[in-house]
C-alpha cells in the first residue's frame, strides 16, 4: 500500500501543526479540520501538496480535498500526530472565538452527525435499489429467503436508523456511546413501535389531540396519567438527535451531582428514566411535528412548480456541496422518505453530478497536459458514482468557466426532472445508481424514471459542448496545467532534522545532511520494566507527551530494576543517574527517563550499574532505583521510553497499552 | 564560523527538558551545530549527543555553528539558553 505518512505530516504542517487543530473528522473526499485559528493554516502551501487538491474554508472547517484516498490519509494523519479521534469531542469546548453562525453551526451539527453513517447509507440504500432492479425483472421473488436475507441487510440501516444517529449523535454531544445507542434501541425497541397510532390497527384511541388539523395525533397510552402521542420512530431521524442532546444535558448535570462511588451506575439509569419519558412526551412529538412542518413546506413548494424547484436546486446543488449547505436538505429528503415513503428535493438534484463531469469530459478531451487527463479521468469515474469532488476542486473550479457552465447546465436539467415528476424513493442512490432509487419495486417504470435519465443526457451534453466551446482557449488551459506544475515542483518534501546522529567521546565527525530519510533496520525493543504500559501521550510532563523528543511509550514501574531494552552501547549515562540512553545495534536511539523531574534528586537513589560506553546485551541490568526515594521528594515514577530518532522509522508503536507488561518482554515496534 | 561560550547557570544541568529544546532550536537550522564541553563534541541536532555530555551546573560549554545561517543559529541558540534559564 502506498505510504501517506509524508503528506499527512505536511497536511498537519499546512494546518498550523496539530497544536491548532481542535478536531478532525473525514468525509468521502475531504479532511474536514476545525482549527483554533485558520489563519495560520497555509493555504497555498496545502494546495501545492501532491495529493491535495484544494482547500475550502466553509462552515467552521477548514476542508482539505484529497479525493478517493481520504481514509488513508485520515489514517496516515492520526498516526503522524497527536490528533485522534477524541478531539473530535472536545473540539466544541475550545471555541475557537470565531462566531459561529447558526446556519455554520447547523451545518457543523448535521455533517458531524451524519458523516461517519454515509458510508452504509449509501451502500445499503444502493443494495436496496438493485433489489428493487431485480424485482423490476424478475429476478428475484419477493417471496423467496434470498430476497428476504438481502432485503434485510438493505432495510435494517434504515429501519434502525435511530439507533445509528444515536451512536454518532452522542458522539457529537460528548456523552457514552452507549446512551446514545440505548436511547436509539428504545425507540425502536417492538413493544414501543407497536404503540404508535399506525401500527394500532383499528384499535379505538383514548382520545385524539388537534383533531382536524394536519397535526392530527390520537393518543392510546399515558405515562404516569400524562398523554402519549405515540408515532413510528423506525427510521426517524431529528428525535433521537434531540432527544440524545437533551440526555447529554441531564447527563452531564448527574454527572455533578452523583458520588463517585454509584456514578458509573446511577448516572445512566436517572439519565435513561428522566430522558427516555420526556422524550416520548415532548421532544419526540414536537421535534416530528416541526419535521412534518418543513418536509411539509418543501415539498410544497416543489408542488407549486417542480420545474422552478428544478432550476433553482439543480444550479445550486454543487455550490451548496461545496460549501456543506446540501446538509440542510438531506434530513428533509430521508424524514420525506420516512413520512411519505418518496422524496422529490433531492431528485432534483440528479442532473447536477451528470452537468459536473460532463465539463469534466469536455476538459479532458480538450487538454494537452498528461497529468490533468489522468486526474480529468479519474474524476470523471468517480463522478459517475456521484462523488464530484474530485471532479470540481480538480477540474472544472480552477478553470472556472467549467464550473459555471456545469451548474448552467444541471439547472436546465433540474428543470426538466422537475417537468417529467421524478421522485426517489430511496435513499443513497448517488450518481448513476441514484437512477435506482427513481422507481417502486413492484411498480411499472414510467416516464419519471425515463425523464430523470433524459435530464441527466442533456445536462450532460450541455455542460460538454459548452465547456468544450469556452475551453477553447488553449492559453489558459496552459496557465491552469502550468501552474499545477509549479505546485508540484514546490511540493518536495522538507527535510527537517532528520539527521540525528549520535556522536561518541572525542571524535566529532560534521553532520552531513542527507536529501531524504534514510529508514532503519526494523526491530522489537523489550520492556525494560515491569509495571503498567501508558500511552507516551498521556505522560504529564509535556516535553515527553508532546512528542518533541521522539515517539515511543511510558511505564508506571512496579518495580526499580531497569533492564536493557536491546543490545547496543549505552550512548548516555546521566550523571544523575535518572536518565539513560542505549543505541541498539540497528541503529535505534533509545532514551529512558526515570520519573519526572528526577533530575532534581541529583543521583539520590538512583544506582547505575554500568558506565557509558559499556556495551550491553538485551535485558541486561542497567540501573537500580529506590521508588521510595523519588516517591518520598513528590515525584513521580512515570518511565517514558523515546526513541529518539523516530523520524528514521515509519512507526512506533507500543505493543500493548494500559495494561501490565513484565520486563523483557515485547513493548515497542519499530518500522 | 561561529561559535560562541556559555556558562550553565541552571542547577539541573542540561537534562532531558532543556536538551530538548536546544535541539528544537538547532534543527530549525541547516548549519552544522556542535556543543562542546570536557573536550567532548556533540552533535546540537541529537538529543542523545547533547544528554550524553551530562552538561551540570557550572559546566562551561562553547557552542558552534558552521554554514549558512551560522549567525542566526547562534543568536537562537542563545536565546533559548537565556529563555530557559540555562545561560545568562
Amino acid at each position: 500500500m502506498k505510504s501517506y505518512d509524508e503528506l499527512a505530516k505536511e497536511i498537519v504542517k499546512g494546518v498550523g501543526g496539530e497544536d491548532n487543530v481542535n478536531s478532525l473528522i473525514h468525509c468521502v473526499t475531504r479532511l474536514r479540520f476545525r482549527l483554533k485559528d485558520e489563519s495560520k493554516a497555509q493555504k497555498e502551501q496545502l494546495e501545492h501538496l501532491d495529493g491535495v487538491v484544494s482547500v475550502v474554508q466553509s462552515g467552521g472547517q477548514y476542508q482539505v480535498v484529497i479525493g478517493n484516498e481520504v481514509a488513508d490519509v485520515y489514517d496516515a494523519v492520526l498516526q503522524n500526530s497527536h490528533i485522534n479521534q477524541n478531539d473530535a469531542k472536545a473540539a466544541d469546548d475550545r471555541n475557537n472565538g470565531e462566531k459561529q453562525t447558526i446556519l455554520n453551526r447547523f451545518i457543523d451539527l448535521i455533517s458531524g452527525i451524519f458523516s461517519p453513517l454515509l458510508g452504509y447509507l449509501a451502500a445499503t440504500g444502493m443494495l436496496k435499489g438493485f433489489l428493487a432492479l431485480f424485482l423490476q425483472f424478475g429476478w428475484l421473488a419477493e417471496k423467496s429467503g434470498t430476497y428476504q436475507v438481502l432485503y434485510a441487510i438493505s432495510d435494517s440501516f434504515f429501519y434502525f436508523l435511530p439507533v445509528m444517529l444515536g451512536y454518532s449523535a452522542a458522539k457529537k454531544f460528548k456523552v457514552s456511546e452507549f446512551l446514545g445507542l440505548t436511547m436509539g434501541a428504545i425507540m425502536v425497541y417492538p413493544s414501543i413501535v407497536a404503540m404508535a397510532p399506525t401500527n394500532m390497527g383499528k384499535i379505538k384511541p383514548l382520545f385524539t389531540l388537534f383533531a382536524g388539523t394536519p397535526f392530527a395525533s390520537p393518543v392510546h397510552d399515558t405515562f404516569l396519567g400524562i398523554p402519549m402521542i405515540m408515532m413510528s420512530y423506525t427510521s426517524s431521524v431529528i428525535p433521537i438527535i434531540v432527544g440524545v442532546w437533551f440526555a447529554s444535558l441531564i447527563e452531564k448535570r448527574l454527572q455533578k451531582i452523583i458520588p463517585t462511588v454509584v456514578k458509573a451506575f446511577l448516572v445512566p439509569l436517572f439519565t435513561l428514566v428522566i430522558a427516555v419519558p420526556i422524550m416520548f412526551l415532548v421532544i419526540g412529538p414536537v421535534t416530528t411535528w416541526v419535521a412534518q412542518g418543513l418536509g411539509f413546506g418543501i415539498s410544497s413548494l416543489v408542488k407549486l412548480s417542480p420545474i422552478v424547484a428544478g432550476i433553482v436546486l439543480g444550479s445550486l446543488w454543487q455550490v451548496m456541496v461545496m460549501f456543506g449547505l446540501h446538509w440542510g436538505l438531506i434530513p428533509v429528503a430521508i424524514n420525506n422518505i420516512a413520512q411519505n415513503g418518496f422524496d422529490p428535493i433531492l431528485a432534483l438534484t440528479f442532473a447536477a453530478s451528470w452537468a459536473q463531469i460532463g465539463a469534466v469530459l469536455a476538459v479532458v478531451l480538450r487538454t494537452k497536459d498528461k497529468k490533468t487527463k489522468g486526474l480529468g479521468i479519474s474524476a470523471f469515474i468517480s463522478g459517475i458514482f456521484g462523488v464530484t469532488e474530485p471532479a470540481i476542486y480538480g477540474i472544472t473550479l480552477p478553470r472556472k468557466k467549467p464550473f459555471v457552465v456545469s451548474l448552467i447546465g444541471a439547472g436546465i436539467g433540474g428543470a426538466l426532472i422537475g417537468l417529467f415528476g421524478t421522485v426517489a424513493y430511496n435513499m443513497g442512490g448517488l450518481g448513476v445508481f441514484a437512477t435506482l432509487t427513481f422507481f417502486k419495486p413492484g411498480q411499472t417504470i414510467g416516464m419519471p424514471f425515463y425523464g430523470a435519465i433524459i435530464s441527466a443526457l442533456i445536462a450532460f451534453a450541455i455542460s460538454f459542448a459548452a465547456t468544450l466551446f469556452v475551453a477553447k482557449d488553449a492559453k489558459t488551459e496552459a496557465k491552469v496545467a502550468a501552474k499545477q506544475d509549479t505546485a508540484l515542483a514546490a511540493a518536495e518534501p522538507e527535510l527537517e532534522g532528520a539527521n540525528v546522529q549520535m556522536i561518541n567521546g572525542t571524535k566529532a565527525p560534521a553532520t552531513v545532511t542527507k536529501p531524504e530519510i534514510e529508514f532503519n533496520t526494523p526491530e522489537v525493543l523489550l520492556s525494560p520494566l515491569s509495571g503498567r504500559v501508558m500511552k507516551l501521550e498521556d505522560v504529564k510532563d509535556p516535553v515527553f507527551s508532546s512528542g518533541a523528543m521522539g515517539k515511543g511509550v511510558a511505564i508506571e514501574p512496579t518495580e526499580g530494576k531497569l533492564y536493557a531494552p536491546v543490545a547496543g552501547t549505552v550512548s548516555l549515562l546521566f550523571p544523575t543517574g535518572h536518565a539513560i540512553g542505549i543505541n541498539s545495534d540497528q541503529g535505534a536511539e533509545i532514551l529512558l527517563h526515570i520519573g519526572m523531574d528526577t533530575v532534581s534528586l541529583d543521583g539520590k537513589g538512583f544506582t547505575p550499574k554500568v558506565k557509558q560506553g559499556d556495551r550491553v546485551e538485551a535485558g541486561q541490568l542497567l540501573l537500580e532505583f529506590d521508588m521510595a526515594t523519588i516517591k518520598a521528594a513528590g515525584l513521580e515514577t512515570t518511565t517514558p521510553i523515546i526513541i529518539t530518532n523516530s523520524n528514521q522509522y515509519h512507526d512506533v508503536k507500543p505493543v500493548v497499552v494500559n495494561q501490565a507488561v513484565t520486563a523483557k518482554t515485547d513493548i515497542l515496534t519499530l518500522d | 564560523m561561529e561559535k560562541r561560550d556559555f556558562h550553565v547557570i541552571a542547577e539541573t544541568g542540561i537534562h532531558a527538558r532543556p536538551a530538548t529544546l536546544l535541539v528544537q532550536t538547532a534543527s530549525k537550522f541547516n548549519s552544522d551545530i556542535n556543543l562542546e564541553y570536557k573536550g567532548k563534541s556533540v552533535n546540537l541536532k541529537s538529543i542523545m549527543g547533547v544528554m550524553s555530555l551530562g552538561v551540570g551546573q557550572g559546566a562551561d560549554v562553547s557552542i558552534s555553528a558552521d554554514g549558512a545561517d551560522e549567525a542566526d543559529a547562534i543568536a537562537a541558540i542563545a536565546e533559548t539558553m537565556k529563555k530557559e534559564g540555562l545561560s545568562e
